[in-house]
């Protein structure tokens, strides 16, 4: 038997209230506010207690996906990442690195849009690099 | 203490322990076990108080023959004689060490210094129901005046079910306040008064005044003061003191054997 | 925010438009709650009656689009009974004369004609708001997402500084950001025009600085922003769309648009923790983690950086987001090999300057609001304290403008878009979630009574809106929240969706999409 907390941060709006993960035997099995947060101090709306259970649930994407022959097939990460990198390539041969955009989002971690960024810039070249957030 | 928890672990007394622990400057709660002892030297009793025996009902309910140590303040050993009478928890499997903070109401010693709240602002006194009323205070407003209050105060619900997602005695499976043919759902606040009234005649029997629902209540509703209310009822009407003892048996809603007699009036 | 979520509570006065608080910023209305009752006024302008609008001092519904003319009368009123901070002006702001200019014309009557708020009513937003301070502005994307945004947010910034309530504790001005980390993604340099913290690509010395940390040239030149993008696949400029964590499918404006967009690229990548509708069209599909499986960082709404701790082990076949990106640039022949978030916080805090005196061990589990230039920094609660960011605070002459469409013989209704408290954003995550699914399960559209009864709908009927862009059927929600002639759907239901009937039209500054406004037709479903 493990039981544990993690603190964390709730994930569905820009208020970032503070969350107690609770975990058994390495499963997320619910949510509690953490009481002395300075954002929320205890309390949460309807989504902050419930945001285990999107984590849970069984729609999540399990795998890397391919489009072969029209239709979108699991696929090794490998592939995934080698077929996207040829087209890639070939698309910035072809027409330039600003025929390249990139969607940063508001949903990842800082870190996470950092890298997003850098890889327009210095990968890809371009500064076609946007969010979603004006929507 | 920590000794007695590090002894508990050791000989497996218990299982696990469930504590405190300052995480990052923070009390949170802390799962002890055989595995990290001398975690146990850091456990401390904490300012912040979380339903452990909410927890407890949690792992007990997949591991059911786990023993459980748990830290408890008046009101966690409150809420755990409400779950070995509703079957929640096993109490031979439970072991608890108890730490003196907390006399409520219930035990007729005043309020849970914890738990007093903060002073009510201006408005609130004026037109809502401050949370640090009693029952008799709040009973004192006229019926027209009150109504008026209490409605103001539901008005503010954010629909958050926070009240019923911290609280160590609901633990239904499925929860009435949810059903669509008692109460509407898709809207903040939620329908009024109907939602708050539920979740009262739910805690008549079951409520033992800890006070979490009213901090976990993102508007400061005076939840805590309904339920008191429905309570006052039972008491008065049942001669059932909620949470009081382990032993006594629940008058059974659902039809099954009623122990409890009814008081002569 | 220029301000903090917690000083709320201790503002003389606060102000709400263009946001429906207690549903969207929940736990940011607890604040705006315990302030009234600590004695605050309150003052709610949103187009429908929310929840907020019942414990208002005075609640308005003024019409959609109206905001600027709104604004202008309160500030008109303000200036005529000399209710503005005059010495605040004079010491720390410019170009007000200009602006005085403007307003002038912006009388009661007018306004009135223009938003439909009565003159009194108006007369005692100006007057509540300027003699009781510190005064606090909270707003979202009712005021932002239109085709005047950038003018509604000007005009915001104006009000606020006319009363001296910029740069005071418990005043400001303070969008509430809808997305968890808009504003980190911002600060990260998820923007065609600015590197992290908002440095520009057009700077040479920011390039070279970029240059040299990143080891490569860099573009100088603007890039697209995502309506750009949108206008840049149609005309096949744009050929491959990588798109992180996002769902444009059904949070970008005017849905057929997006469908044709996206059908002519050549490569669309979509990185995602669920097969969102824009997942189905892609060509690659990369499965990524959740919340409770990373670690790292998010930025709330008042510039909190705040760590998120890994809880449990991913499902086995995901990764990362960051783990994805650094195969993708290694294959791409530009070597990452970052073996932790935390590596990745440290070198981002060296270029982010308003970051850089962050690390993992100082966040903790309270975070550190930016500014926090270095390491004995304690962070910064409110912005422009003793002086604005670019010094002087800049006063704009603003003019009201039209929405890009109006309601007409064909068109009659109103039609505004938003969220449900439940739900959040495109409804990828909270419709798989079964007490949030409990909640709200279909999409609605919101009717007032009496229209309702013209058109002979009852409730939970289903109606057909079509808009000059397309159609969708969807069941009708009558409800006193909706003035008469005004429709609102909620945005997070893919079988009704609302962006098939918004206006794409967009602010020409900010390139926000007007989806507050359009012109809409409603009539029973066959
Ligand atoms: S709990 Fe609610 S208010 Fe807090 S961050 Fe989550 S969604 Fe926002
Ligand atoms: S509110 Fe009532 S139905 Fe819901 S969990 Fe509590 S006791 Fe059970
Ligand atoms: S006080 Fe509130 S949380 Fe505690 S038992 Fe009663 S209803 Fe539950
Ligand atoms: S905790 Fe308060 S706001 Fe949340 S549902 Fe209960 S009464 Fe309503």
């Amino acid at each position: 038997m493990d039981f544990k907390i993690i603190p964390s941060v709730c994930s569905y709006c820009g208020t970032g209230c503070g969350v107690l993960f609770q975990v058994m035997d390495g499963r997320l099995v619910d949510t509690l506010p953490m009481k002395t947060h300075p954002v929320n101090e205890g309390k949460l709306c309807i989504k902050g207690w419930n945001l285990h259970e999107h984590v849970v649930s069984d729609k999540r994407l399990t795998s890397p996906m391919l489009k072969k022959n029209g239709h979108l097939q699991e696929a090794s990460w490998d592939d995934a990442i080698q077929t996207t990198v040829e087209k890639l390539k070939a698309i910035i041969e072809a027409h330039g690195p600003d025929s390249v955009g990139v969607l940063a989002s508001a949903k990842i971690t800082n870190e996470e849009n950092y890298l997003v960024q850098k890889f327009a810039r210095a990968v890809i070249g371009t500064n076609n690099v946007d969010h979603c957030a004006r929507l | 203490m920590q000794e007695q928890i590090r002894e508990w672990l050791e000989q497996e007394k218990v299982d696990i322990f469930l504590g405190y622990k300052k995480i990052q400057g923070h009390p949170l709660p802390h799962c002890f076990t055989k595995d990290n002892l001398d975690e146990t030297d850091d456990l401390i009793v904490g300012n912040a108080r979380y339903s452990l025996e909410k927890m407890a009902t949690k792992i007990a309910a997949e591991h059911p023959e786990l023993k459980i140590g748990l830290l408890v303040r008046d009101c966690n050993q409150r809420a755990l004689n409400v779950l070995y009478v509703w079957n929640q928890l096993r109490p031979d499997n439970i072991e608890t060490i108890s730490v003196n903070c907390c006399p409520s109401k219930l035990k007729e010693h005043g309020d849970c210094s914890y738990l007093e709240p903060e002073k009510a602002a201006p408005l609130k006194m004026m037109i809502g129901i401050d949370n640090n009323m009693d029952v008799e205070a709040a009973e004192e407003f006229g019926q027209e005046d009150r109504y008026k209050r209490w409605m103001y105060e539901f008005q503010k619900c954010l629909k958050c079910y926070g009240c019923r997602d911290i609280c160590p005695v609901c633990f239904c499976k499925e929860c009435s306040l949810e059903h669509t043919d008692l109460i509407a759902t898709g809207s903040v606040p939620p329908e009024i008064p109907i939602f708050h009234l539920v979740r009262a005649v739910h805690m008549g029997g079951r409520c033992i005044d800890c006070g979490l629902c009213e901090d976990a209540c993102p508007v400061d509703i005076s939840l805590r003061l309904l339920y008191r209310k429905v309570n006052d009822i039972v008491s008065d009407v049942f001669d059932y003191k909620t949470g009081t003892s382990a032993d006594q048996s629940p008058f059974n809603m659902l039809g099954e054997e009623v122990t409890l007699e009814l008081k002569p009036i | 925010m220029t301000n903090s979520i917690a000083e709320i509570e201790d503002s003389a006065c606060i102000f709400i438009t263009g946001s429906n608080t207690s549903a969207c910023h929940p736990l940011i209305a607890r604040r705006v709650f315990r302030a009234k009752e600590k004695g605050a006024k309150l003052i709610v302008a949103d187009p429908r009656n929310i929840q907020l609008s019942r414990f208002a001092d005075v609640a308005v519904t003024q019409r959609l689009g109206s905001d600027v003319a709104m604004l202008n009368g309160m500030m008109h009123i303000i200036l005529k009974n000399g209710w503005q901070a005059q010495s605040y002006i004079e010491e720390r702001t410019e170009e007000f004369e200009e602006f005085k200019a403007a307003v002038e014309s912006y009388t009661p009557d007018k306004v009135e004609q223009i938003a439909g708020i009565a003159q009194n009513d108006l007369e005692k937003m100006a007057e509540l708001y300027a003699t009781n301070s510190p005064a606090s502005i909270l707003y979202a994307m009712g005021i932002t997402q239109h085709t005047t945004g950038v003018d509604n947010v000007k005009s915001i910034c104006n009000l606020a500084m006319l009363c001296g309530n910029v740069g005071v504790k418990s005043g400001g001005v303070n969008p509430l950001r809808g997305q968890n980390n808009v504003q980190g993604a911002c600060d990260m340099g998820g923007l065609p025009n600015v590197f992290p913290a908002y440095q520009p690509v057009t700077v040479e010395a920011n390039n070279e600085k970029f240059a040299k940390a990143w080891g490569k040239a860099l573009p100088g030149k603007i890039g697209y922003t995502i309506t750009d993008m949108v206008r840049a696949m149609i005309d096949g400029k744009l050929k491959a769309l990588y798109v992180v964590g996002e769902n444009p499918m059904l949070s970008d404006p005017d849905q057929h648009h997006l469908v044709k967009a996206l059908e002519k690229l050549d490569l669309l990548i979509c990185q995602d923790i669920f097969f969102t509708e824009t997942a189905e069209k892609a060509d690659v599909v990369f499965a990524a983690v959740s919340v409770a499986e990373k670690d790292g960082t998010y930025t709330n709404t008042e510039r909190r950086c705040m760590k998120v701790n890994k809880a449990i082990d991913p499902i086995e076949n995901t990764l990362n987001d960051w783990e994805i990106i650094s195969k993708l640039s290694t294959a791409m022949g530009y070597e990452m090999n970052y073996e932790s978030p935390e590596q990745i916080f440290d070198e981002l805090t060296t270029v982010t300057p308003s970051y850089g005196g962050m690390t993992y061990e100082r966040l903790g589990l309270d975070g550190l609001q930016w500014p926090c230039p270095n390491a004995d920094h304690p962070g910064t609660q409110f912005l422009h304290k003793d002086q604005f960011t670019r010094g002087k605070g800049l006063f704009h002459a603003v003019e009201y403008l039209d929405p890009a469409e109006m309601p007409d013989e064909e068109y009659p209704y109103w039609l505004t878009t938003g969220r449900m408290f439940a739900h959040y954003h495109t409804g990828t995550m909270t419709r798989v979630s079964p007490h949030l699914d409990t909640e709200q399960k279909t999409g609605y559209v919101e009717i007032n009574p009496e229209d309702a009864k013209t058109l002979g709908v009852n409730d939970g009927e289903t109606v057909r809106l079509s808009t000059r862009r397309g159609e969708t059927e969807i069941p009708a929600r009558v409800s006193n929240k909706v003035v008469p002639g005004l429709l609102f759907v909620p945005f997070h239901f893919a079988e009704s969706p609302a962006n098939i009937l918004t206006n794409s039209a967009f602010d020409p500054i900010a390139k926000i999409p007007e989806y507050k406004v359009c012109a809409v037709k409603i009539e029973k479903a066959a």
